[in-house]
């Protein structure tokens, strides 16, 4: 494992405590109740269940997940109400960050985080823009299941060719968004890389991490060709759609991803 | 209203989004600098949705899985996925339907109402590089795929606005016809016959196919002569409709398309009814209800109870639909290919004969 330095767990994802709680029913008196649960909250019970299975597999792996906390600006009455409901809860959180909202960025990098994960579009694309590996955690519908961990990654993004990228350019995308397209694809690669290490632990069937592509604009072999390069990134992904251009909303709230790795794509409307 | 017709009205809120994916799948297809052509959007579209055992050949693969595990399986697929799968039952269907979508190109360059086929399989992704291999090496338009690794396709099928499923597995294509998807089961003819290059050819049983299945339960409870008169006697009142109903109706929109360019002797769409009913007894009743719903059918073959295998040997069709067993079975036999629609009264008899015994009323 040295000569892969980088390549190592901890698989370190860092989540807004926003998400993980629902901080607007909050009622303003003190009580002693925990926060009511949030969109993450799903996906936290998911990666516990992963990293369960991996150690009842191997008591010693260390490459576990590991979720740490980020929130901007609050109250220390509220710093307070995370840490209690942290502990109601029994969440496995490793670290808790309280930092300005420009700072979030440097915390990120400081940490070494391997995934920025936020339900907030601007966050995430704003993260990868600057080359750190930020997803959409995709908002869940309460009834969700608990014992699988789902991951998306975009077809578009891993398979496209840097001249298929370019000649967007014609149909409105800009610049930016492009080179944000590019950078999301590098990021993915470390996240890719340890997740398929993580998904080998397991069989084919009954395995608690799901791997998904999901295809929204190319064509069959844009979405081959990002099967073949997850593949030669160690990560053999379980389900695959290709939708060629067929709205992905419907899609989507069938696979129900907790993960949605869209580099940005979704948040240009 | 037809059942698909909400499926695709709901989609339609979801817009926002889908309109940049449309506008960023148009350029990449713009930007293939080919002659590919660009799938059509959904919502206009007639979607067919295939498995991949209905679109290929993979009887050997299915031994593998049955009888060495999934495991197996798999790596068998990527062991050899560099050779391309043999045509499976549907792959006449769907050079069929790539047919018409080049006439309907070639008259309306502009138009989104095409067929639009879709691979819909529960194999996982792994498999599918072999799949997408095979289908290249064929030159298939299939741009749109959905590979579930394991999980039920029902959903999908939705999500995807599929008009017509076809599959293998009986379990899938019952549920697809329960949740209101016209859906059938393929089965591969045991003699291969000659078909169509430039038309495509789609022949319908008419009872718990085309209609419900109202008729049959007479049939089956009361005998034939109760069932003449009963169909005489309401010769004016419509059938209800069955589950390949809106199959009918789309294709019968397609060639609504041709004949408005003049193209009716040349429509490379022909639809055909193949039923045991009689012209003289009750055939009166099912004419008179295809055209209450507004539909046409170019052929109308009434057996009265002859075996249909010879006649479709003559028609050639692409694909036929039965709801009985026996009729599939006499079809394979002699080389048409044949898909079993499990639906209403004719799945408890076997050659006329009940095979679960009859419940009380609920």
């Amino acid at each position: 494992m040295e000569d892969k330095k980088n390549y190592t767990g901890p698989l370190m994802i860092a989540l807004q405590y926003n998400d993980l709680f629902d901080l607007d029913s909050i009622s303003t008196s003190t009580d002693t109740d925990a926060l009511p649960n949030g969109r993450a909250f799903t996906f936290i019970k998911a990666v516990q269940t992963v990293n369960e299975r991996l150690v009842e597999q191997n008591k010693s792996d260390c490459l576990l997940f590991e979720v740490i906390l980020i929130s901007k600006e609050c109250s220390e009455e509220i710093k307070m109400k995370v840490d209690e409901s942290v502990k109601h809860y029994g969440l496995e959180i490793g670290k808790f960050f309280f930092c300005k909202k420009e700072e979030l960025i440097n915390t990120l990098q400081s940490n070494k985080v391997k995934l920025f994960l936020s339900t907030e579009r601007d966050d995430v694309y704003e993260a990868l823009h600057t080359g750190i590996p930020a997803a959409l955690l995709y908002d869940q519908a309460d009834d969700h299941v608990l014992n699988q961990l789902k991951v998306i990654f975009s077809g578009d993004v891993i398979g496209f060719s840097e001249d298929s990228l370019d000649g967007l350019s014609e149909f409105g995308f800009s610049e930016t968004q492009i080179e944000t397209i590019k950078t999301a694809k590098i990021c993915m690669k470390e996240f890719a890389v340890l997740i398929g290490q993580m998904r080998r632990r397991f069989g084919q069937e009954n395995s608690p991490l799901c791997t998904c592509v999901l295809t929204s604009w190319g064509s069959r072999n844009v979405c081959a060709s990002a099967l073949k390069t997850l593949r030669e990134w160690g990560l053999d992904v379980d389900e695959a759609f290709c939708l060629a251009g067929a709205p992905c909303s419907p899609i989507l709230a069938v696979v129900k991803p907790h993960i949605l790795w869209d580099g940005g794509l979704l948040n240009m409307s | 209203l037809r059942i698909g017709d909400g499926l695709k009205m709901s989609s339609q809120n979801l817009l926002q989004h889908g309109e940049k994916d449309w506008a960023a799948a148009k350029a990449h297809f713009e930007n293939l600098k080919s002659t590919k052509p660009r799938p059509p959007k959904p919502k206009y579209a007639v979607t067919i949705a295939v498995s991949s055992r209905t679109l290929f050949d993979m009887v050997a693969e299915r031994k593998i899985f049955e009888e060495e595990g999934l495991e197996k399986y798999v790596q068998h697929q990527q062991e050899h996925e560099n050779e391309p799968l043999k045509p499976g039952p549907a792959f006449p269907f769907v050079k069929a339907l790539m047919t018409v979508n080049e006439r309907l190109r070639n008259l309306y360059p502009d138009s989104e109402e095409l067929f639009d086929i879709v691979l819909m399989t529960n194999n996982h992704a792994q498999v599918g590089v072999r799949l997408m291999n095979s289908i290249n090496h064929y030159d298939l338009t299939i741009e749109r795929f959905c590979m579930t690794g394991g999980q039920s396709p029902i959903e999908y099928l939705k999500a995807y606005m599929t008009n017509l499923y076809l599959s293998k597995d009986s379990k899938k294509v019952q549920e697809a016809i329960e949740e209101g998807i016209a859906a059938a089961i393929m089965f591969k003819p045991d003699v291969v016959t000659q078909l169509s290059e430039t038309q495509l050819r789609v022949a319908f049983d008419g009872d718990a196919v085309l209609f419900s299945d109202e008729s049959e339960i007479i049939v089956k409870q009361h005998g034939l002569d109760t069932f003449f008169e009963h169909e005489k006697q309401y010769e004016n009142k419509p059938l209800a409709q069955g589950p390949l109903k809106c199959f009918l109706e789309a294709l019968g929109k397609l060639q609504k398309k041709f004949y408005a360019k003049n193209e009716r002797l040349n429509c490379p769409i022909r639809t055909f009814l193949v039923t045991a009913r009689s012209a003289a007894s009750s055939g009166a009743r099912v004419l008179k209800t295809l055209r209450s719903w507004g539909l046409e059918i170019d052929e109308a073959l009434f057996l009265a109870g002859a075996p249909k295998g010879p006649l479709l040997l003559k028609i050639r069709p692409h694909i036929f639909f039965d709801d009985q067993m026996f009729h599939i079975e006499g079809a394979k036999e002699m080389g048409t290919i044949a898909a079993h629609v499990p639906y209403g009264i004719g799945q408890k008899y076997n050659k006329g004969k009940l095979i679960e015994p009859e419940k009380q009323q609920k």
